[in-house]
Order: structure tokens, then sequence, then C-alpha cells
């Protein structure tokens, strides 16, 4: 019965965890606390689905049909997982790297690396695309690029670039790319029943506002904030391409506006992501005790 | 990130190549060889043929030149004009067609002309609290 109950909260975690942890707005006031408990619910999720077949195992010593449904049912939910999990894993592992490589061939022959002065020392390793429109981006990986455009250091004063800056480097150092690329590859390896959007979407957002942090310590919310209003501004006639229109830019433009969570939540956000995490890996040791 | 001592300078001579190619494009409209390009860069820069063979053979590799055989030498063509591949780069930048959002980490996730009026909300009220 505990494979079933690992079963069953495998799909609690990637189904209606997700749903109910995306409504609690207020987390996003400590985005690192906010991060650290997604990864533990996604990483509880995929344990529990993963441990189903090797608790099913265990009560193979008494041979009855009903033990062989379970073991059935939890081989099928573990082998569909890990099948999904590394072939989605493969399939957007190697398009993401590719379209870097790609992006990354042509900014380096078209940008030209601009020492641009952040602060008062000079930011090195900054490469300027000859283009009206502003915009600002990195390229992450192992040859990272930091892009802005001619359009961005136009229409950016100093203190604002330097939150643009400072937040693009804080993607680069923390690796977000990564930690969006393991839940884009999650929200694909999920079965669609039990898939919900929630989860790739606030984590998204998260990222953002803990770079964005980073952005604010390097200027102030206000540089920040203008930053993000002037960039918006500027990409608005392009914005009918498709990007935008989530209404990610304005949440994290209320959140600069915001007070930072008390340190007790914060806490408590911890104390839960470890409890999650603690959830499946019990089941599975009661099963084999 | 730490770069090695070659990367940059390798990546720098692929975009003086690049550039020269552009440059030249307009009276060379069937490309340019090994040796046109070598001349057509100053002197002082002191590159090997065999330098700018490598770095021309590279480019074409990544797709950014294009080549042709002319006698027993090559003449490389840029792919496209240095508008055209701007206008792809911000393309892969602004569109959400493909894995933009994975692909690349961007300040701003682009907004519509309708979010703008939110974000002239929002502003004012950080104004308001933070200013």
């Amino acid at each position: 019965m505990l494979a079933l109950l690992l079963v069953l909260l495998a799909a609690v975690l990637a189904g209606v965890a997700p749903r109910l942890m995306a409504r609690l707005v207020s987390f996003r006031r400590a985005p690192r606390a906010a991060l650290v408990a997604w990864q533990a619910v996604s990483l509880a999720a995929v344990l529990a689905a993963l441990s189903a077949a090797p608790a099913a195992l265990s009560y193979l010593t008494e041979l009855q049909t009903g033990r062989w449904v379970v073991l059935g049912l939890a081989a099928a939910v573990t082998l569909l997982v890990l099948g999904r999990l590394l072939l989605s894993g493969h399939r957007i592992g190697t398009r993401l790297r590719a379209a870097r490589t790609r992006h990354r061939e042509l900014v380096d022959v078209l940008a030209t690396p601009e020492p641009v002065t952040q602060g008062e020392r000079r930011a090195d390793g900054i490469r300027v695309l000859d283009h009206a429109t502003p915009t600002a981006y990195c390229l992450p990986g192992r040859r990272s690029r930091v892009v802005l455009t001619q359009g961005a250091l136009a229409a950016l004063p100093s203190d604002q670039l330097d939150a643009v800056l400072a937040h693009e480097r804080a993607h680069l150092r923390g690796r977000h790319d990564l930690l969006i690329e393991y839940f884009t590859v999650l929200h694909h390896s999920v079965p669609g029943p039990v898939r919900s959007p929630e989860a790739l979407r606030e984590v998204r957002l998260l990222v953002e506002a803990l770079a964005d942090r980073a952005a604010v310590r390097a200027s102030s919310p206000l540089a920040t904030a203008r930053a993000l209003m002037a960039l918006a501004q500027g990409q608005a006639p392009l914005a009918t391409l498709g990007a935008g229109g989530d209404g990610t830019t304005a949440a994290r433009m209320r959140l600069l506006a915001a007070d930072p969570m008390p340190p007790v939540v914060v806490a408590g956000m911890y104390a839960y992501a470890g409890a999650v995490l603690v959830l499946p890996l019990a089941l599975l040791w009661l099963a084999w005790r | 990130m730490p770069h090695t001592s070659s990367a940059p300078r390798l990546g720098d001579l692929e975009r003086t190549l690049m550039e020269q190619l552009w440059d030249s494009a307009a009276h060379r409209p069937d490309g340019a060889s090994v040796r046109e390009v070598l001349e057509a860069l100053p002197a002082e820069r002191g590159l090997a043929y065999t330098t700018v063979m490598t770095v021309l053979d590279r480019l074409s590799k990544k797709g950014l030149v294009t080549r042709e055989r002319d006698g027993r030498a090559w003449r490389y063509t840029p792919a496209g004009t240095r508008e055209s591949l701007t206008a792809e780069t911000m393309r892969a930048t602004l569109d959400d067609a493909s894995d933009r959002r994975a692909t690349l980490l961007h300040f701003l996730d682009g907004a519509t002309p309708e979010e703008l009026d939110d974000l002239r909300a929002a502003l004012s009220e950080v104004e308001q609290r933070r200013g």
C-alpha cells in the first residue's frame, strides 16, 4: 500500500501543491526561500514517483495476485516518469544548448565588446548590439555573455544601467538558467493530466525577483523600477510578437515596493521545504523497514 | 566568467574578419579570397595567411560565411548582411515562438501596450514608498 501512497503523493505534489503554492503570492517577497520550496516540492514529486516501484518490490516476498497489480502500477508510474524525464531532459537540453551556441556566435561577430562604466569601476565583457530597440539579456553557460543594445544604453541613465547589469550578472552567477531548465524539463515530463503550468511560471517570476534584489543592492528600488519601465516602454511596439502579456513585469514592480518578509515566515518556508522532501524518503524507508 | 587568453582573441579576429567581409561585400559581390581579406587588413595586425584561413574556415563552419571554390582557393561571402543578421539576433531575443524564455535570461519579458498602464501604476507605487 505504501507504493500506492507514493504514487498518490507524486500526483499531489505535481498537480495540487503547485496550484496552492502559486496562490501564496506574498511568498514572492522571499524569492530565495520560495525557490527552495519549489525545488523541494518538485524534487519530492520526482522522488515519490521513482520510489513507487522499489517500494512495491519490497513485498514481492509474499506473492499474492493483488500485490502483483500494485507492483505493475507502481512500476508503470516509475518507468513512465523516469523515461519521460530522461527523454525531455535530453531533448530540451540539446535544443537549448544549440540555440545558445548559435546566438552566441551571432553576438560575438555582431556586437562590440564595450567597456561600460558601472558605478565607479568599468564593467568589462558587455556586448553591445547595434539596434535601436532597448533590450538587455544574458546568454548563460560556460561562455556566458551579457548583451545590451544601443537602444538600451540610450534609454538608461547610469543608475538604471547599474541595476540592469547587476540583474543580469545575478542570473549568471546564480546559474538561474539551470533552475529554469530543470523546471522546464519537469514541466514536459509530468503527464498532461497532473501537469500544472503554475510551477514553471512562478519559478520564472521568482528567479527574476531574486535577480531584482541584486539590482536593488547595486542601485535602488526606484532605479530598478524605472529601468523596468523604460525597457518595457521601449519594447512595447514589438511586444505584439508574443513576448510579455503574462503580467510578470508588473508583479516584479510591485515586489520592489513591498516590504521584506518577516524572518519567522522565511524560516517557516524553509521548514516546509525540508518536510516535503522528507515525506517520500520516509515512505520508502517504511516500505523497506 | 574567467576567459582563457586565446578565446577572446579568436573572437576578436572573427569579428574583424566579418567586418572586413561586410565592408568589402559592396565591391566584391562574389566574395573575397583569403589573400584579399589579408591584404585589406591593416598591416600592423601582422596576421599570417594561415591564421586568416583558419578563422574564415571557423566562420564558415558556424554558418556565418558561405564559401565557394574558385580554382584552387575558396571565396568567402558573409551569410547575411550585418543588418539581416542583427535582425535575426533580435528576433531570437524578442519573439516567443521558440524556447526564448529558457535560452536567454532577459531583464524584461516584454510588456504589451495594455500592460504598460498597469506598470505605470505600479511604478508610482514604488515612487511613493521607496522614492
